[in-house]
Order: structure tokens, then C-alpha cells, then sequence
């Protein structure tokens, strides 16, 4: 164990205290659980400081000239700014750890109930952007990159770098017109939340957010086919003289969706970014709408504090998850 | 000359893009007969000769204001792209170079933490607090863009230290400073400049989206995405009022990504 930490103590590339870490926690699983955690509490910091960068007192801002002293008192509670910048971070995270995610300083709603009512809607909607994205994303990932140095593969690359440019609100605006409003296959705004109906509502939505996830997977998964393409057991597949079905699965697509799994984490943190931009296009009341319409245009700082507290850790959880599941994909990136 | 022969044909066509909408951004507003605020024809009505992209439901005309906002919207990315550049370049160069382990790890979590974020989600959160308009959306930008560069910047500088010109430089007897200054963060800059290019992309999007929310720039100014949210109200009937200004934002976006694309590839010596 010493002789392998060495080296790494004396190019000092992680530093002293990094590198005691990893002598502790020398397991991989360990170190990537730890490094998860580590910035899951950057991100409730982050959160925390969100209600406290607000210039002039919050309090004064929200009450005008309703303030009075017991009204002034009450709701510094409500935002935790009461005690010295430590004690309100530890009353923060104790809440945050007993699910207390507080209470709307607006409405004086819980805000977990806003959350209750709305995150089912986006992650519906992410999910069925998931799976339409991958049914495109797969079939074409392998073509671009059998073909690559072909025509179709100069076309790949231009439309998908014009369709990762276009802003995911502007092809939304487009879609909504062309499919909807001229065409009449969707609805032009609003949601049900029964099982085979809301497909109806979500499936234009999802096509927007593919017009950027799409572009970026297919990429992905292209580039790592070429590079697995380039490794000797490809070679041997093709002398050995497999079916096509067989050889593009286990020797092509199998060894190659290792990149694209850990990419999972980016992935989620550009989806949940465009869930605010399309649900606002579509009129979805999900997580992304209540971020806007109910906390910004509000000035409701702890329903926007939370949202982005939730939206960060989904980020950070399914990192870790990504991480994890490739790892296990990939015997190769376990003994890094 | 001779740098636009080294682009490929993708990233000559992006540059023409951009230098097309730049020089209709500049003479359009010059040369056009109508203010942008302005009230100077039927409100609503569609394109034609005198209005080509018609005119708003103020009857404003929809061509100049669509390219007087270029000036602002790419004013506003090049302010949202270049601040963070700088800091974050210079923080992550320093953390990259110092040996002070304590202080560099509580700020990679720092930044590992901002970077956690969807970045727009991050920019409302910030404007939701520091105030809407102009003024917000650049201080968000900023606070938010900076840990990207530092990322990037700080494993350029974790390489750079165990180069053989560093450790000369250290050898020859050069304070610390000195050889931040003169060797690392010059060859740290080439890589974050490279991807400054790509970054803008996401910036002036972001600028427009946080508009089109209704929380980035404040309406009568001309900008894409406020008269798109603008135009939104009559897709079904007028859909030119969101169309024109939305078109001119990506052709400006993927001018941009194409011209960053073929540099990046000519930064790293392919084709």
C-alpha cells in the first residue's frame, strides 16, 4: 500500500490532506462514495448562500412596509437567518437532513409539498426524453460511426453541431407551431397526469429536449465505437465471420457504452437545465415552471433555494450512480 | 489569411455566418428609416417590402429590432464570456501551481459544486437574488462560468508543473509569482481561450433564454429572447414576431459553434 502511495506523495499531484484521504479510503467504491458526498455538501453550501447574496436585507424586501418587529422576526426564521453564519448552515443541513425542505415565505406552503406535486410531472418528462433519445440516439451513434469518413458522416457532424447550437426554447417554439398548431398532433399546452394520456402531452416536449440530447449521445457513442473499432478483437469478429446482429452488440456497442453510461451524470445536469426552458414553452406545471413562476417571478427565496438544492443533488446522485454502473461495465477503468 | 486557410470549410462558413450577422447588426440599425421603439406601422402586420419580418403588436418593426439586438445580445455574451475567463483562469491556475493542499481542496469543492448545477438553473437562482435586467444577469453569469475555467485551468496547470521549462524556470531561481505569471498562465490561457469560444455558445444562450423567461434583459430593449416571449403570445396567428429574432440567435450560435469547432481541431493539430 505505502510503495503504491508514494509516487503520488511526491509529485504531490493530490495534495496532503487529499492524499491522507486516499490512504484511508484506498477502495475505489469508497473513494468515489466520498468524492460524491464531499460535493453534495458544496452544493447545500452553495444553496445555503443563495438566500444570503441577496443585496440589502431579504426580510425588508419581502415585508416592505408591512414590517413590523414580530412580522421581521418571524420570517428571519422562516429563511434560517437567525444566529451567527455557522449555526444557520448547521440549522440548514439539520432541517434539510430530517426532509424539512421549509416553508414558502410567499404562499406558506410546504415546500415539499410544492415539490410532492410538481417533480413527478418533470421526471415523467425526463424519462420519456431518456428513452426516446436513446431509440435515436443508439441506431445513429453506430451508423455515424461505421460510415464516418463518408458523406454521411461530414452531415453528421454539421447537423448535429447546428442542432447542439440551436437554443432548446427557440426548436421547442418551432416544434409547437409545426406539429401543434399546424398540424394538430399534439396539444399546444397543458398536462394530465393519467399514465396513457400525459404521453400525448409529453411526447413533443421530449422530441424538443432530444434536439440537444440526441446531437451530444450520438457523439459520444460514435467517437468510443471508432475507438473500440480500432482495438484487434474488432478484427478478429470480423475474420471469424459473426452475424451482424451479434457482432455490432457484443463487439461493437457492448465495449463502447461504457463512456456514454458515466457521461449520465452531464447528461441529467443538461436535461434538468432544459425541463425549465421547455416546461415553460409547453405549459407543463412541473418542477421547472414552479421554479419560475412560483419562485422567481415571486421573489419566493426558499422555494427557489430548494428547487436548486434538489436539482443539484439529482445531478450529483446520478453522477455517482454513472460512475458506479460503468465501473461495473467496464472491468478496464476499475484498477485506475 | 494564412490563420483562415488552417480552418476547415465548416469553420469558414461559421466565421461567414458571424461576420454577416455582425454587419447586418451594425448597418441595419443605421441605415433603417425606423427606431426600434418606435410605433411606425399596423401593429401585427406580416412581413412584407417595407417590415420583412414584419411588425409587433406595438407595430414595431420586427427587422430592425431583431439586428439592433445583436449588438446587445453579443455585447452581453462577449462581458459573460470574457470576466469568468479571466478570474477563473487565473484562480485555477493558481490552485493548479500552489502547494497550500487545505485551502485548493476546499475550493475544488467549491467549484465541483458550482459545476454540480445545471448552469441556467444556477443563473436564475442568482438573478432570483441579486435582482432581474442587465446588471443581475451578468453578475450570475459571472459568479456561476468562473469555476468552469478554474476546472479547466487547474488540470492544465497540474500538467504544466511537471514540465521540464517549469521546473527550469524554478531551477533558474524565478519567485513563484514570476513563473505563475510569465510561464504557466500564459500556456493555461491558450487552452481556456480555446474553449471560451465554445463557451460562448452556451452564454449568449443563456442570455436570450433567461430573457425569454422574463428575467434576464427588461422589454422595451430590443433582444432575441425577450421578443421571442414577447411573440409567443401570437405563435398561432403572427408566429414572424418569434421566428425572426429565434432564427438570428442560432444562426449566430452556430456560427460560433462551427468557427469553435474548427479551431478547437486546429489547436489540437487533427486533419
Amino acid at each position: 500500500m505505502t510503495t503504491g502511495t508514494m509516487p503520488e506523495a511526491r509529485t504531490g499531484a493530490p495534495g496532503g490532506l487529499r492524499s491522507a484521504l486516499l490512504r484511508l479510503v484506498s477502495n475505489r467504491a469508497m473513494r468515489s462514495l466520498a468524492r460524491a458526498m464531499a460535493v453534495g455538501i458544496g452544493v447545500m453550501v452553495v444553496s445555503f448562500f443563495l438566500v444570503r447574496i441577496i443585496p440589502g436585507d431579504p426580510v425588508q424586501i419581502l415585508l416592505g412596509d408591512l414590517a413590523t418587529p414580530e412580522l421581521i422576526a418571524h420570517y428571519r426564521e422562516m429563511l434560517g437567518l437567525n444566529g451567527t453564519m455557522l449555526q444557520q448552515f448547521a440549522t440548514y443541513v439539520g432541517r434539510l437532513l430530517r426532509g424539512d425542505l421549509g416553508t414558502s415565505v410567499i404562499t406558506g406552503q410546504r415546500v415539499s409539498s410544492v415539490v410532492a406535486r410538481t417533480m413527478p410531472i418533470s421526471v415523467w418528462l425526463i424519462g420519456v426524453t431518456i428513452v426516446m433519445a436513446l431509440v435515436l440516439a443508439l441506431p445513429l451513434g453506430v451508423v455515424a460511426a461505421l460510415y464516418r469518413r463518408t458523406r454521411f458522416g461530414q452531415l453528421f457532424r454539421i447537423v448535429t453541431s447546428v442542432l447542439l447550437a440551436t437554443p432548446v426554447f427557440f426548436s421547442g417554439l418551432l416544434l409547437l407551431l409545426f406539429f401543434a398548431i399546424r398540424l394538430g398532433w399534439a396539444p399546444v399546452a397543458g398536462y394530465t397526469s393519467r399514465f396513457p394520456a400525459n404521453l400525448k402531452y409529453l411526447w413533443l416536449p421530449a422530441l424538443t429536449m432530444c434536439c440537444v440530447q440526441v446531437p451530444i449521445l450520438a457523439r459520444v457513442l460514435q467517437s468510443s465505437i471508432a475507438d473500440t473499432m480500432e482495438q484487434e478483437f474488432v478484427e478478429t469478429a470480423v475474420v471469424r465471420g459473426l452475424s451482424w446482429p451479434v457482432f455490432t452488440w457484443r463487439y461493437l456497442l457492448r465495449p463502447s457504452l461504457a463512456p456514454t453510461i458515466s457521461l449520465l451524470g452531464y447528461v441529467i445536469g443538461q436535461l434538468l437545465g432544459a425541463t425549465v426552458m421547455v416546461e415553460i414553452v409547453f405549459n407543463i406545471p412541473g418542477l421547472g415552471t414552479a421554479l419560475i413562476v412560483e419562485g422567481v417571478l415571486q421573489r419566493d427565496y426558499t422555494l427557489v433555494q430548494s428547487i436548486v438544492l434538489i436539482f443539484g443533488l439529482i445531478v450529483v446522485g446520478v453522477s455517482y450512480v454513472a460512475d458506479t454502473v460503468s465501473a461495473w461495465l467496464d472491468p478496464r477503468t476499475r484498477t485506475q | 489569411m494564412a490563420f483562415l486557410r488552417t480552418l476547415n470549410s465548416e469553420a469558414r462558413w461559421g466565421l461567414g455566418l458571424l461576420a454577416l450577422i455582425l454587419f447586418l447588426g451594425i448597418i441595419v440599425p443605421l441605415l433603417s428609416p425606423y427606431g426600434s421603439v418606435d410605433f411606425i406601422a399596423t401593429p401585427l402586420s406580416p412581413p412584407s417590402l417595407a417590415h420583412p419580418f414584419g411588425t409587433d403588436q406595438l407595430g414595431r418593426d420586427v427587422f430592425t429590432r431583431t439586428f439592433e439586438a445583436t449588438r446587445l445580445d453579443i455585447l452581453l455574451a462577449l462581458a459573460g464570456v470574457s470576466a469568468p475567463l479571466l478570474v477563473g483562469t487565473l484562480l485555477g491556475g493558481l490552485f493548479g501551481t500552489t502547494r497550500a493542499s487545505v485551502l485548493s481542496t476546499l475550493w475544488m469543492m467549491l467549484i465541483d459544486a458550482i459545476n454540480a448545477f445545471p448552469f441556467i438553473v444556477l443563473v436564475i437562482a442568482i438573478v432570483a437574488a441579486v435582482g432581474t435586467g442587465v446588471q443581475g444577469l451578468l453578475i450570475a453569469l459571472a459568479a456561476t462560468n468562473w469555476a468552469r475555467y478554474a476546472k479547466i485551468a487547474r488540470a492544465r496547470a497540474l500538467t504544466l508543473r511537471e514540465a521540464d521549462f517549469i521546473h527550469a524556470a524554478y531551477i533558474l531561481g524565478y519567485s513563484p509569482v514570476r513563473v505563475l505569471i510569465r510561464h504557466v498562465l500564459p500556456n493555461v490561457y491558450s487552452e481556456t481561450l480555446a474553449y471560451g469560444l465554445s463557451d460562448f455558445v452556451l452564454v449568449i444562450i443563456t442570455i436570450a433564454g433567461m430573457s425569454f423567461l422574463g428575467v434576464g434583459v427588461h422589454p422595451p430593449a430590443p433582444e432575441w429572447g425577450a421578443m421571442m416571449a414577447d411573440g409567443r403570445l401570437f405563435l398561432r396567428g403572427q408566429p414572424w414576431l418569434t421566428v425572426f429574432p429565434g432564427l438570428i440567435l442560432s444562426l449566430t450560435a452556430i456560427g460560433v459553434a462551427l468557427l469553435a469547432q474548427g479551431v478547437m481541431s486546429v489547436v489540437r493539430g487533427e486533419e
